[in-house]
């Protein structure tokens, strides 16, 4: 009898344990900086995905399984993406990736997704080539995938605007000695070439400068009518900062980076008014973005978002790697690839909503038509071009390339 | 005409900083033959101690002119005591030893452990220091200036003169002069020259914490900001000579408007490399530096 009682135990565990085995969660690395000079982006970006990925699993989750998003600083620093890399793959076994706010990180960590064929959505580093590293017929499949808007679309916005919308016709063009900043400011250039405009001057500065009076006085004997910028917040400030020293006043049009936090409440009044590419602005312009920014205020206790377009592009990440998987039946890579690259259902995001937003050759879900200008006003990024966004222009979904 | 007023006062602005942050290497090496390579760490310290404060003082409902004030002393002394916790861990038994790179060693790690804990403490986005001064620039004649950068220039030459005068005229002072000329013959007529040397690095990191919060209002202040500035003063520490407190206030202002001079007239992207082939060529031509004195060491 006794035995009997303990047979049915141990039988009875077994049940338990094999269910525990079935709904075990989906691992899925979230990689970012968390701490350093980018971590306005990145605990902004962890922070939409966690909120993303809360949200399915109340729903039922994916495959009926919880999603579970194992998290890693990459500190901005190559080396340490690499190394925690290698433990999301092969200690915690993730079936996929999202992340990455800086382009340095993103080209070195790919690598070992790509070998180990695991899906990566990389949803803030926006350097052009992060998503062409491993293109076919030269690799079998190309696991890297991006819901953020590359350099290439942002440089020919600020182009766009600068010269056709705004009418102007010497730019000067401020640029940091970084990759990033040496990289946009080539698809700058060419950009404006296309324009048959040339920039009257281009300058550089390194990371740290605390005094950018030589770089703003070349500009401005120079004849700028508006600066141009490829650079991040601290130093952006200082330019924003030496222009109102010298009492000289022209548009400052840059990157997404003028968004930055340390740019905003580093300049002040001397920054109002600069303009940038934002895939996401933080204001309800649907129902959906609406929801979306009540409950990232309130889960985080927050009424500014340090960088809402990492959060919208975080959260949206997870929904697209969710779909994926849901559509794969599968959490096995090469399956979750070819799913992302044939997505067959709409996926409502805040940035837009996500119609085949992939395809085997074309890795990039941001064309050039869905991010809008955003405008330093009052310490927050607002709408630059209100019309932008109105009636039926709010949701904006790509187009052919 | 107004181009060549703008650059010679914008670098004199940034060599003053580069001025008083060599300062503090200056004050080490005459009294040991050593440096704290963590000078710029001592400078972020310094600048995140004082924004810390001012929030803290503006919270309990002082204005930021008053809060900046009440700040400053207490950052002098937080100053000093980092000074002192570097020469008392890194500095003493290295010299105890007659070793000559421990300190090197010591005062680098230091450096990180001060840095690491500046990020831990106030994250590592820079952020913004209130200014005690309207940002607004005052225009005299063809120049245009801030009225902070105006106190950095003023505040940085007080606060050499006042080292230098206590230097020279208190007793404390000569002390120090004693044991940086003969530091064996300073020790047997009974001065305690390990005292001295303590205090010379307090010192030394009392003038970088004041560097750091004179010029946080007007860049930003973050873990990352003394890194940069601590070379560069390094490099105007050797260009005006290691001995001599007037010295690094003229090597200052050399590669300050060097500087700026270099980035108007010839390219941005070249901005630093003529302050570093001046730096190579003092080393070649004058290895103690454009105004330091030979020291004719008796082995």
């Amino acid at each position: 009898m006794k035995s009997w009682a303990s047979a049915a135990a141990l039988a009875a565990v077994f049940v338990w344990a094999n269910q525990a085995c079935a709904a075990e969660s989906i691992k899925i690395g979230l990689t970012g900086p968390f701490t350093g000079g980018s971590s306005s982006m990145g605990v902004s970006m962890r922070d939409g995905a966690k909120l993303a990925a809360a949200e399915i699993n109340k729903a039922g989750g994916v495959l009926g399984r919880q999603l579970e998003l194992v998290e890693r600083d990459d500190e901005a620093k190559n080396e340490v993406g690499v190394q925690v890399t290698q433990e999301l793959i092969n200690k915690e076994g993730v079936v996929a990736n999202l992340g990455y706010a800086n382009t340095g990180v993103a080209l070195a960590s790919t690598r070992f997704y790509q070998e180990a064929e695991i899906p990566v959505i990389d949803n803030v580093a926006t350097g052009s080539i992060v998503t062409r590293q491993f293109l076919p017929p030269e690799h079998k499949a190309n696991y890297v995938f991006r819901n953020a808007a590359n350099d290439k679309i942002q440089s020919g916005m600020i182009a766009e605007e600068a010269i056709k919308r705004q009418g102007f016709k010497k730019p000067a063009i401020l640029a940091d000695a970084t990759n990033y900043g040496q990289l946009g400011q080539k698809d700058l250039t060419a950009a404006l070439g296309t324009m048959g405009v040339k920039p009257v001057t281009i300058e550089k500065f390194n990371i740290g400068d605390t005094d950018m009076t030589a770089q703003v006085l070349r500009a401005k004997e120079a004849g700028a009518d508006v600066i141009l910028t490829y650079a991040i917040g601290p130093e952006l400030a200082q330019i924003a900062n030496a222009m109102g020293r010298q009492g000289w006043k022209v548009p400052l049009i840059g990157s997404w980076t003028l968004s930055m936090a340390s740019f905003i409440d580093g300049s002040g009044a001397n920054g109002e008014g600069a303009m940038m590419p934002q895939t996401f602005i933080q204001a309800g312009t649907t129902p959906r973005r609406k929801a979306f920014i009540e409950s990232f205020q309130k889960t985080y206790n927050i009424d500014r978002m340090a960088s809402p377009v990492s959060a919208a592009q975080g959260y949206d990440s997870v929904y697209l790697m969710a779909a994926a998987i849901a559509q794969a039946k599968s959490t096995d890579g090469r399956k979750v690839r070819a799913a992302l690259e044939n997505l067959e259902a709409k996926v409502e995001g805040v940035v837009t909503t996500y119609d085949k937003p992939f395809s085997a050759t074309d890795h990039e879900a941001i064309s050039a038509n869905i991010p809008v200008f955003g405008v330093v006003k009052g310490g927050r990024v607002v709408l630059a071009h209100p019309e932008d966004l109105e009636g039926d222009k709010a949701i904006r979904t790509k187009t052919g390339s | 005409m107004n181009i060549l007023a703008q650059l010679i006062v914008s670098g004199i602005v940034v060599g003053m900083i580069y001025g008083v942050i060599a300062f503090g290497y200056q004050l080490t090496f005459s009294t040991s033959k050593t440096l704290n390579f963590g000078q710029g760490e001592a400078l972020t310290l310094g600048a995140l101690v004082g924004l810390s404060l001012v929030w803290f003082l503006t919270a309990r409902g002082l204005g930021i002119g008053l809060a900046y004030i009440v700040m400053l002393p207490l950052v002098l002394m937080f100053g000093l005591a980092q000074g002192a916790v570097v020469e008392r861990l890194g500095v003493r038994q290295a010299i105890k030893n007659k070793s000559e790179a421990g300190w090197i060693m010591a005062t680098i790690a230091l450096g990180i452990i001060f840095r690491n804990i500046a990020e831990n403490l106030w994250g590592r986005d820079a952020l913004k220091f209130p200014s005690p001064l309207p940002e607004i620039a005052i225009v005299v004649g063809p120049v245009r200036i801030q009225p902070m950068e105006v106190v950095i220039v003023l505040g940085a030459l007080a606060m050499m003169l006042a080292v230098e005068a206590f230097n020279r005229k208190s007793i404390f002072g000569k002390a120090v002069v004693a044991t940086a000329s003969d530091r064996d013959a300073a020790g047997l007529m009974g001065i305690n020259t390990g005292l001295v040397i303590t205090f010379s690095y307090a010192l030394s990191s009392m003038a970088a914490a004041f560097a750091g919060v004179l010029i946080a209002p007007i860049t930003l202040a973050g873990a990352t900001m003394g890194g940069v500035l601590g070379l560069k003063a390094f490099a105007v520490a050797i260009i005006g000579g290691l001995s001599s407190g007037l010295g690094v206030v003229v090597g200052g202002l050399i590669l300050g408007i060097t500087e700026t001079f270099t980035g108007y007239y010839i390219s941005t992207g070249y901005k630093d490399v003529p302050g570093l082939v001046l730096l190579l060529l003092v080393l070649a031509l004058k290895p103690t530096g454009l105004f330091g004195k030979a020291v004719i060491k008796k082995v």
